[in-house]
């Protein structure tokens, strides 16, 4: 399915940012749970936010806590890198200058948070995914509400994402499959994947009807009527893990997937057929991957104790491109 | 070690031996204190920088500028998350009118720079916020700039405050969820040591008082000579089979006076501390001169996938003699990695006092029940921190496949092991010092540990594999009664020379009372009589009769025996012992004698 990038920027007004003429550089963004062994109480090797400029910056540079077993990162777009959140083992840290200081913004109650997504456009609406289920805050990180009304009696959330084309329509991967809401996290059914153990759904940044989630042991499925009927994908698909999925956001039909000793694999019609792609990543665990906004053959790979990965040809060749040892969780680029 | 402290050690072991015969209130606070002398001995003229020879030498005014200079290098690179968070506030609480502006000083910064993990466990949280609320009440008034994590002493007080309260209630209404643990007990004695002795907040100060009194009765009542007894929540090896290891029990002999002279570092902070142990938790855990049976409600550690509810309960049954105590769980996935589901413990043949089973199990699916992080690579993880996790020689652990039956000092245990399982077989644990393991021509074996007796029925064939564990040199140290069997069992009888008589008499009744087993996949059950001719019928899962009649496990209290009493949801617990009476109120936050 295809739709003009023209029609994407009046139609979806953040999309616009990925526009690739207004921005000359990026920053990626990786959540590192640990480096090799972490033990609590020992003297681990950071964990955290790490950050650089990809043609500028030859090394990582660490930002805020230190300790916190950082499961994912998230930015507000329109804040060009001032404001940013770090979900982690010790709850959902925020900095509004840039990563200068930091807070943490939940308390006792909320721990283990593995995803944070911001809406876009309402800088107070934040919702996180965790091991506990759903919170959402309207002010900004301030209060936090429990949303799990409708979830499984377990709300264990590996990721949550907002719709597009409505902010009050959100998707999340449950161990009960993907579930939905419409009324902005107030309630919650079941889509119609009931397959277990979903671990990350993404939406195509064009076409809001279509959504891809990754299952654990089920591979991938894929929507074109916002959820309420799945297809397996199956086509050049021979690992069954997936803990990853992204889209090229200037040539969305250009998508990359990754999970356990998968490596990274590669469509190029949008999802239809795939292929494992690559050499030097091949048996790699593959948790997060990224498309850089302003060079779509520039892709990001977190990985499960082996650092970042790298590839300038759109996942044809790949390299180490630091924090080795690192279980690098989430990682995000953002066009500046 | 020299000669005198030998002497010393020997001295000390001998003279607990004779204070566990229980002694007046004057008696037990002179003894007491003693022994708290003789800890932090070890502490106070050390030369390392370590917050136990910092909090010491302050607290006894042993060269304060020594101190100090300590201080200042140990906070150079803070490190330990919660485990550097309370000894920290600690050292700088027992100094504080003593060390020097630049020591004080280099505290406050490390609060302000130093961002400690919050952990994940209840052990964790535990000592995060008391060590966090302490810290909180120490520097009043500041924003969130000055501390760690971006949140005011406000803030940070307030939350700190509504954990700890939380935490209490739920312990005192569904139990504790890192029940009953000889390893991770120091962590909780050590977070309402904190409270009781520094919190500004009468209130808090009072949880903690009432919370030390609460754990250590927990342990009091299932102690027998310094040995914590029953089903574990976590335990390491090799403590599992050499129960004096344990750190809890150099708490039993610094508050009961019980089992080994210790000084670990873990009990600085109670030596140095004014909480003294009520006399009646003391007559508890040393009085058996009468058998008894200890039942107590737990609750599962927070489960956060792949199962029906958040915190399941959990059943314990303890048997208690002064020889002997046998204890279990109901069995299942109670806790992940260092679950003892039973155990027989004894006074006989220190270091290997103990006889238990198990079926070491291990997966990425009981990891992911508590643990938020991928599947498939988790054991990895997990077995580069605790490397035995998927040892299957392992000798601590959880499965799903074990379900336990017990009534007095007779112990049924069952497996209905599904194909393909991690490990194929289940393990029972002997010591090598026992003075008889006699394999019966009826089926049982049949053990001598002093006073002690045991039997063990085995369901199923079995091999013996001679064993040593990691630290023995040369000579073997225990037996492995192994088996292959996916469905399989065994029964348990326990018996002293006090009840029983002559170790031929109780072999002769074992070999009257054979158990009858029924086991095929699906379908794994036994019939048994007791030596005391109780009748028990157990099916797995979890169809326990007695007599003909079904037990239901649902109705355990969360304290129940001759010392203890509580209800569930009641957030009061009662101690009693002979005209002695102690309630701990935590609605009320007050005790009552």
């Amino acid at each position: 399915m295809m739709y003009s990038f023209r029609f994407a920027v009046f139609a979806i007004p953040f999309i616009f940012l990925f526009q690739t003429e207004l921005f000359a550089q990026s920053t990626v963004y990786a959540s590192v749970v640990s480096t090799k062994l972490f033990v609590v109480g020992a003297a681990n090797a950071n964990t955290g936010l790490y950050y650089q400029r990809p043609g500028v910056d030859t090394a990582w540079t660490h930002s805020g806590a230190s300790r916190i077993r950082a499961f994912g990162v998230a930015t507000k777009m329109s804040a060009k890198g001032e404001i940013m959140y770090i979900s982690s083992g010790n709850g959902l840290h925020k900095t509004t200058d840039g990563g200068t200081t930091w807070r943490i913004t939940t308390g006792w109650e909320i721990t283990e948070v593995l995803g944070v997504t911001p809406d876009q456009r309402n800088g107070d609406i934040v919702y996180i995914a965790t091991a506990y289920g759903i919170y959402k805050t309207t002010d900004g990180c301030f209060t936090w509400k429990e949303m799990n009304s409708g979830l499984p009696t377990l709300p264990f959330t590996s990721c949550v994402i907002i719709d597009h084309s409505d902010p009050n329509k959100l998707f999340c991967a449950t161990e009960d499959g993907i579930y939905i809401s419409d009324d902005a996290a107030r309630t919650w059914k079941r889509t119609g994947l009931h397959v277990a153990n979903a671990r990350v759904i993404v939406q195509h940044p064009t076409d809001p009807s279509t959504l891809f989630a990754g299952m654990e042991n089920d591979g991938i499925y894929v929507t074109h009527n916002g959820g309420a009927w799945w297809k397996k994908c199956e086509a050049g698909i021979d690992h069954t893990t997936f803990y990853a999925i992204a889209f090229d956001p200037t040539h969305p039909d250009t998508m990359y997937a990754g999970g356990y000793v998968s490596g990274v694999y590669r469509s190029i019609d949008g999802g239809s057929s795939w292929n494992r792609q690559g050499t030097g990543i091949e048996y790699q665990n593959i948790h997060s991957i990224a498309v850089d906004p302003t060079d779509g053959n520039r892709v990001f790979v977190g990985t499960i104790f082996s650092g970042i990965f790298r590839s300038d040809d759109a996942g044809e060749h790949w390299a180490s491109a630091g924090l080795p040892g690192a279980q690098v969780y989430r990682v995000i680029i953002q066009p500046y | 070690m020299k000669m005198s402290s030998i002497i010393l050690i020997n001295f000390l072991f001998l003279w607990n031996v004779s204070l566990s015969q229980q002694m007046s209130r004057e008696g037990y606070l002179k003894a007491y204190a003693d022994r708290a002398a003789y800890v932090t001995a070890a502490f106070d003229t050390a030369s390392n920088a370590s917050f136990n020879t910092i909090a010491t030498r302050y607290a006894h005014n042993s060269d304060i500028g020594l101190a100090d200079s300590m201080l200042l290098e140990v906070l150079k690179d803070p490190k330990g998350d919660m485990f550097w968070m309370f000894p920290c506030m600690n050292a700088y609480l027992q100094g504080k009118e003593k060390m020097s502006p630049a020591a004080k000083s280099a505290v406050r910064t490390a609060w302000k720079t130093y961002a400690p993990y919050r952990g994940d466990t209840e052990n964790h949280w535990a000592m995060y916020y008391a060590s966090l609320f302490i810290a909180a009440e120490q520097w009043p008034g500041l924003p969130g700039s000055e501390w760690y994590n971006g949140r005011s002493s406000d803030e940070n007080r307030m939350e700190a405050k509504e954990y700890i309260i939380h935490w209490i209630k739920v312990t005192t209404t569904i139990g504790q969820g890192e029940f009953d643990s000889p390893d991770y007990f120091p962590e909780y004695m050590n977070a309402m040591l904190l409270l009781a002795e520094f919190a500004q907040d009468p209130q808090m100060k009072q949880r903690g008082l009432m919370m030390l009194d609460y754990i250590l009765v927990d342990f009091a009542a299932e102690h027998l000579e310094g040995q914590y007894l029953g089903g574990f929540s976590r335990i390491y090896e090799p403590a599992v089979y050499k129960p004096l290891n344990s750190v809890a029990s150099a708490f039993a002999y610094l508050y009961f006076g019980t089992g080994q002279p210790s000084q670990t570092g873990w009990l600085t902070y109670a030596a140095l501390s004014s909480y003294r142990l009520p006399q009646i938790i003391y007559n508890i855990a040393t009085d058996r001169s009468r058998p008894y049976v200890e039942r107590e409600r737990k609750r599962v550690r927070n489960v956060i996938r792949f199962g029906e509810e958040k915190n399941p309960p959990v059943y314990k049954y303890t048997y208690i003699t002064k020889d002997y105590g046998i204890g279990s769980l109901q069995g299942g996935i109670l806790q992940p990695i260092q679950q003892h589901t039973w155990g027989v413990r004894y006074t006989y043949g220190y270091p290997y006092t103990t006889i238990f089973g198990l079926h070491p199990y291990y997966s990425s699916l009981e990891l992911g029940m508590f643990f938020p992080e991928e599947l498939k690579p988790l054991i990895a993880d997990v077995v580069a921190s605790k490397g035995t996790y998927n040892n299957p020689d392992k000798w601590t652990g959880s499965s799903p496949y074990e379900r336990t039956f017990q009534y007095l000092n007779t112990l049924v245990v069952l497996y209905d092991i599904a194909p393909g399982t991690s490990t194929g077989h289940i393990d029972g644990f002997f010591p090598a010092n026992l003075e008889q393991r006699l394999v019966d021509s009826s089926g049982w074996i049949i053990c001598k540990a002093g006073d002690t007796y045991v039997g063990w029925y085995p369901l199923q064939d079995y091999e013996w594999i001679a064993g040593k564990s990691p630290d023995q040199k040369e000579e073997n140290d225990f037996w492995r009664l192994r088996s292959h069997k996916l469905q399989n069992g065994y029964v348990i009888e326990v018996r002293s020379k006090s009840e029983i008589g002559s170790f031929e008499t109780f072999a002769g009744r074992l070999r009257s009372h054979v158990p009858k087993g029924v086991l095929s996949p699906g379908a794994v059950s036994v019939r048994y009589t007791t030596l005391d001719n109780e009748k028990m019928f157990f099916a797995f899962p979890d169809i326990r009769k007695l007599n003909g009649k079904t037990i239901d496990l649902s109705k355990t209290k969360l304290f129940d025996s001759p010392f203890l009493h509580a209800e569930v949801g009641s957030e009061m617990l009662s101690l009693t012992y002979k005209n002695l009476r102690r309630v701990l109120d935590f609605k009320n936050l007050r005790i009552v004698e």
